[in-house]
């Protein structure tokens, strides 16, 4: 292993005319889909390039070629105007690039200095591993990125932020020239986020060119130099960010225009109070929550990372347990800790989680669908499938979700029109109450705004939408109100009109 | 014509559960079996060796019907083999008492129900894993047997009516045959048709989705877990009939039997998945295995062998057609 990057400035010269990475004419195809089609993408050295799409535009498998996870079928691949043929991670660790995956690919037992020297422990003369070096060594790349990371600390304990470190450490310890960083901020606080912007920008200075990706748009603005776009496996655009704007980049993005994210249809909301929480605990967050939502409103609860949205979420519908206070639900107290008085009476959980707690993935569209309100269609403990799937294509209809039929297995529909069936689950049930903790994540921009039309059109028809959220756009957009949380606390409760950024902001601060 | 596709689409669907997945795999497997030991061994399909196959069958399916149902919501009931024996003694030592075969009837249901019923609060309630706990309950029931009767415990009455239980017959027909037919039925016809099979798979498909959709995702389990208890009291009396004695060493191995019939038959230990017609022919291909090992003449070890054989090459087939499905 050499020990050059010790000495930033000193190794070669950064040749700014060749591109760090050249990729033409990228084709990939699994069984029945094709996944890149000709795809052209090129990096320049010292430059941050984002890498953009929806959720199947080809994003995660470009770089997964790149960092030899999977082959590629066509085109060719050039590392500073040098034809390269990367077979396996390893050999594209070898040619100098580095992907930070969303997953964190660390040996969690392992200390942070092990995990960087992993390739490669530097051996003393006797042959055993040299570990002051290693932890020297570590330090100095630490110091090299501008971020302290303990090259003692066990790995596993570090908090995403910091494991995203050790990558970049790891990246730099190879010397790599390519740094792929995906979706890194899924998991990030604020702060954290501009951390490790300051970090990204360092990789930048030193001559590295850094992808990425990402389909938050305000991030990518915030930090990109240039933007590619890919499309249902097309490139679709590379553009510098100054010729782009919101709504350039969505078009691109989604092959078509939004004009309004957020299309307001109903009323004004009702007076009628529809659920009442006062004075709510839970042994581990909350302390002392009180609010009410109106029928027909949409209540916007905003927090950074921890702040205890949902677990809010979870215990106002029975779902976790609660130390003390009460939910009151259209005038009815709610037996603490359990779902099943709460369905009754009327309030429902849309999860931010949808794999762990909403769909039941093997099962076909219509079970999901109606697994809340099962009894509905029942005689006797007998299912009647055809009113069954009459009241499901009804929804199916409605709503426009895209499934080949209700036969199909959830799992296999795509983010949006999963949110959508398991909002159906809900209102097939009938509800007064609906709590919808970040409705969507990990849904396509194009997506979103028919989401958003749902929330707006539940609303509409009386329900008391409660919207948990750490969107910004998303809280502005749609909610009357705006509860903003820190720390398990509500430390602010105000109507649309009156609430600024800032005043948000400072709320979730604290 | 959106009624159209629907039909179709709903006809597939019930085509596809019926012989879709991996029974069209285990299907073929069994009709390759029947044909190649009939031609090796022709006396396969007399009407006796039929029969036989069957009665073996019977006691397999009955706990399985149950097992199926459990394996669905994700658990899994290794206790079974162990109770099957325990219980055939319970059942022959009130029978001995008190002359009626509707009491060691009841006292064999009561008691493997009760194990059931143990063995679900175990899981549902501590939340111990149910692969550990059940096999927690079979050392119990294992050792305890030995503390309830050192040996045998012998028919002292022989009551016709027990008797017939094990070796009588309708017609042609085994009785334990009607009696594994009938639980069949109802156990098919709950997983089909009713919102409790229905509420089953979701607990298995998804357990939290269930609860947070104001289900007793708990209850449900608990349920599976009874079910097929009593499933192991139905069986333990009749295998005590069989052996006209209750036996503390039988049912050995019985729960591997079982859990591999449904395994076979396509349910997934993951649970969410699975069907009982599946299950059928998994206790099917075992049984016909094991005959055909007999009649045969071949070493009766490789009883055991040759289904370990088919449980690893059907699940590769599973696997391998799943991948296929996929592209």
């Amino acid at each position: 292993m050499s020990v050059d990057f010790l000495h930033p400035g000193e190794g070669a010269p950064i040749d700014t005319d060749v591109s760090a990475l050249e990729m033409r004419g990228i084709g990939k195809r699994f069984p029945g889909v094709v996944a890149l089609d000709n795809v052209d993408f090129t990096l320049e050295p010292g430059k941050i390039h984002a890498l953009m799409g929806e959720n199947g535009a080809g994003k995660s498998t470009l770089i997964k070629i790149m960092a030899g996870v999977y082959g590629k079928d066509a085109g060719t691949i050039r590392m500073r105007g040098r034809e390269v043929d990367i077979k396996s991670p390893r050999d594209s660790l070898k040619e100098g690039i580095k992907v930070v995956f969303q997953e964190i690919a660390l040996i969690s037992e392992f200390t942070v200095a092990e995990n960087i020297f992993l390739e490669g422990y530097p051996t003393g003369r006797t042959g055993s591993i040299d570990w002051k070096k290693i932890r020297a060594d570590s330090a100095a790349l630490f110091n090299r990125i501008g971020f302290n990371v303990d090259p003692a600390a066990r790995t596993g304990s570090l908090p995403v932020s910091q494991q995203q470190m050790v990558e970049i450490a790891r990246a730099l310890a190879h010397e790599a020239r390519v740094v792929v960083m995906d979706e890194p901020t899924s998991s990030l606080t604020p702060n954290e986020v501009s951390l490790l912007f300051t970090v990204i920008r360092r990789l930048a200075a030193l001559g590295i060119a850094v992808v990425y990706v990402s389909h938050k748009l305000d991030e990518v603005f915030e930090i990109a130099d240039t933007v590619t776009v890919l499309r249902d496996g097309r490139h679709i655009s590379t553009r510098p960010i100054g010729e782009h704007t919101n709504d350039t980049l969505i078009q691109d993005m989604i092959g078509r225009r939004i004009d309004n994210l957020f299309p307001r249809q109903r009323g004004a909301a009702g007076s009628k109070v529809a659920l009442s929480v006062e004075n709510l605990s839970t042994a581990k967050k909350l302390i002392d929550v009180s609010f009410e939502a109106r029928a027909g409103e949409v209540l916007g609860f905003f927090g950074l990372m921890g702040a205890g949205r949902t677990e809010l979420a979870k215990a106002i519908v029975g779902y976790d347990p609660i130390a003390s206070g009460t939910v009151t639900v259209d005038g009815q107290r709610l037996a603490p800790h359990d779902t099943r008085t709460g369905v009754r009476l009327g309030i429902g959980l849309l999860t931010e989680d949808r794999k762990s707690e909403g769909l039941m993935g093997e099962l076909p569209v219509y079970q999901n669908a109606s697994l809340a309100s099962l009894g509905a269609f029942a005689r006797l403990g007998f299912v009647d499938k055809a009113k069954e799937h009459q009241a499901v294509q009804d929804y199916v209809d409605r709503f426009r979700i895209k499934t080949p039929s209700l036969f199909q297995q959830i799992k296999n529909l795509s983010g949006g029109n999963q949110q959508k069936v398991l909002i159906s689950r809900w209102l097939m049930r009938g509800l007064k109450v609906i709590v919808v903790d970040e409705p969507t994540r990990g849904i396509d921009v194009g997506a979103k705004s028919e989401i958003f039309a749902l929330i707006d059109r539940l609303a509409g028809e009386g329900l008391a939408v409660v919207m948990m959220t750490s969107e910004m756009p998303e809280l502005l957009g749609l909610a009357d109100r705006i509860a903003v949380m820190c720390e398990g606390r509500l430390t602010a409760l105000m109507p649309r009109e009156e609430a600024t950024q800032e005043k948000i902001l400072n709320a979730a601060i604290g | 014509m959106s009624e159209l596709t629907h039909a179709s689409a709903q006809k597939r669907l019930i085509g596809g559960q019926l012989l879709g997945s991996s029974q069209l795999v285990l299907g073929g497997i069994l009709a390759v079996l029947c044909i190649a030991i009939s031609i090796a061994a022709p006396q396969f399909y007399s009407e006796a060796n039929i029969i036989a196959i069957l009665r073996q069958c019977a006691l397999v399916l009955i706990v399985a019907s149950g097992m199926t149902m459990l394996i669905i919501t994700a658990e899994v009931d290794l206790s079974v083999g162990a109770s099957l024996a325990f219980v055939g003694c319970i059942g022959m030592a009130v029978l001995n008492s008190t002359h009626s075969l509707a009491l060691g009837m009841l006292a064999a249901l009561a008691f493997a129900g009760g194990v059931g019923l143990f063995n679900g609060l175990v899981v549902t309630k501590l939340r111990v894993n149910s692969l550990i706990a059940t096999i927690g309950t079979m050392m119990m029931l294992q050792g305890g047997v030995y503390l309830f009767t050192r040996e045998a415990v012998q028919n002292h009455n022989q009551l016709a009516s027990f008797t017939d239980l094990g070796a009588g017959y309708v017609g042609a027909v085994p009785v334990p045959v009607i009696i594994a037919a009938l639980i069949f039925v109802v156990a098919y016809v709950t997983l089909r048709f009713t919102t409790l099979g229905r509420y089953l798979y979701a607990v298995g498909a998804n357990e939290r989705a269930v609860r947070l959709s104001g289900l007793r995702s708990e209850r449900l389990k608990l349920l599976a877990f009874v079910v097929t208890g009593l499933a192991v009291g139905v069986a333990g009396m009749i295998l005590s009939s069989l052996m006209n004695a209750g036996q503390p060493t039988a049912g050995r191995g019985f729960e591997l039997t079982v859990i591999a019939a449904v395994i076979l038959g396509g349910t997934s230990l993951l649970g969410g998945r699975g069907s009982l017609f599946g299950t059928l022919l998994g206790v099917l291909v075992l049984k016909v295995i094991d005959n055909g090992i007999i009649i045969l003449g071949w070493n009766q070890d490789l009883q055991m062998v040759v289904p370990g054989i088919v449980i690893i090459l059907a699940t590769y087939l599973d696997i391998i057609r799943n991948k296929a499905n996929v592209r």
